[in-house]
């Protein structure tokens, strides 16, 4: 039998004004690639279920990382509003249905949607971030963004952050559905 | 303006390579968020599983920390085999990862508290700074290529790739053990 090798490598992609910008989304790319392959048997049922009431979906997660993609590119170039997010994205930044609250369903927006669906959705919120960053130059990465949470605490962004936080909240969101697809297949919980 | 939070990524002096600094400085984001996470829990918090088979809240921390040395050992150092049990005190037999699917948690890390698992992550956070900070960027590129695994699979990185590995790995157990927390039973 043939002995299998594993190659692990980033490309960074040509053309980018900033290598850094372009690192980000080599490393964003690689990240979906890997997350689509995981979730690819999973049907529209797999995505829409809850361990509990008040839990997220795997749907919801995959909704939730296309909106955040495109929120923060909008915020990094100063030009969010909700409308532009409808614009790009098809959806509306509270379909994804999060947070639910404590004994919440998943939103209707998702129902019955398939990986399919995610797939058309992610890519085009890849898109629109890639060709945003990809005329973002070393000193745009640079610069200080600032901005209100919800409760006015105000907050200094550099845009540089940007990019990141896209790359570790989709992992982090990843690593949900891992946990989801294991709960899944798992037996019943028990108590302690 | 005091008050203010700060949010930035900014690349830490004392490397060679800036995107080796600025990869180094998203892993010690996402570990201090892991720790952050879990100050108020208890060992019995740490310890407890949702069902048989599913990894602990304790299980995912020393994980994290396994996993980042033994990267920095193999993906960054180029050494051959990992020997994380010399940084951290403990094997990556005691982690508990991958478990039987009705396995019961790690009888290694049972009775662990908080600061158990924040002196595991500080090791491994200070050796990966260590091992991280030599590597100029004409050593992203090179190809690190492993010894078979026992069923003979090869497996060739990149520097480059192991550091995106230690961002998104210690991520996707951060957001693992952000449900975990919340599910935990009621004190």
């Amino acid at each position: 039998m043939a002995r299998k090798t594993v190659i692990r490598t980033l490309e960074i992609p040509k053309g980018w004004r900033s290598r850094e910008a372009a690192s980000f989304f080599a490393q964003l790319d690689e990240l979906s690639a890997r997350m689509f392959a995981d979730l690819a048997t999973c049907s529209a049922a797999d995505l829409a279920w809850q361990s509990r009431p008040g839990m997220n979906t795997i749907g919801m997660l995959l909704a939730h990382n296309a909106i955040v993609e495109v929120y923060w590119m909008l915020i990094a170039t100063g030009r969010y509003s909700d409308a532009r997010l409808v614009q790009v994205l098809g959806i509306d930044g509270d379909d994804d249905g999060m947070p639910l609250a404590a004994n919440g369903r998943p939103p209707a927006a998702l129902r019955g949607r398939t990986l399919a669906w995610y797939r058309k959705l992610h890519d085009r919120a890849r898109r629109f971030a890639a060709n945003t960053a990809k005329r973002m130059t070393s000193a745009d990465l640079r610069r200080t963004l600032d901005r209100q949470r919800p409760d006015g605490t105000p907050v200094k962004i550099t845009v540089r952050w940007i990019p990141y936080h896209v790359l570790e909240h989709q992992a982090g969101h990843y690593g949900q559905m891992l946990l989801l697809r294991h709960l899944q297949r798992l037996p019943k919980r028990k108590t302690r | 303006v005091s008050g203010d939070t700060v949010t930035r990524l900014a690349p830490p002096a004392g490397y060679a390579s800036v995107h080796v600094a600025s990869c180094v400085a998203g892993v010690d984001e996402i570990r201090a968020r892991l720790l952050d996470a879990v100050q108020s829990l208890t060992p019995a918090d740490l310890a407890w599983q949702p069902r048989p088979g599913a990894n602990t809240i304790g299980m995912l921390l020393a994980h994290v920390a396994v996993a980042e040395t033994h990267l920095a050992q193999v993906g960054l150092l180029g050494e051959r085999d990992g020997h994380v049990h010399d940084v951290l005190g403990i094997t990556m037999e005691d982690e508990g990862l991958p478990l039987a699917p009705d396995g019961p948690p790690s009888p290694a890390l049972t009775g662990r508290d908080v600061a158990f698992f924040a002196d595991l992550l500080a090791r491994a956070g200070a050796h990966t700074r260590t091992a991280a900070a030599g590597i100029a960027d004409s050593a992203l590129e090179v190809d690190i290529v492993r010894p078979p695994r026992p069923d003979g699979t090869r497996r060739i990185f990149t520097r480059r790739w192991v550091l995106f590995h230690m961002i998104e790995h210690a991520a996707g157990h951060l957001g693992q053990l952000q449900v975990l927390r919340r599910e935990l039973p009621q004190r």
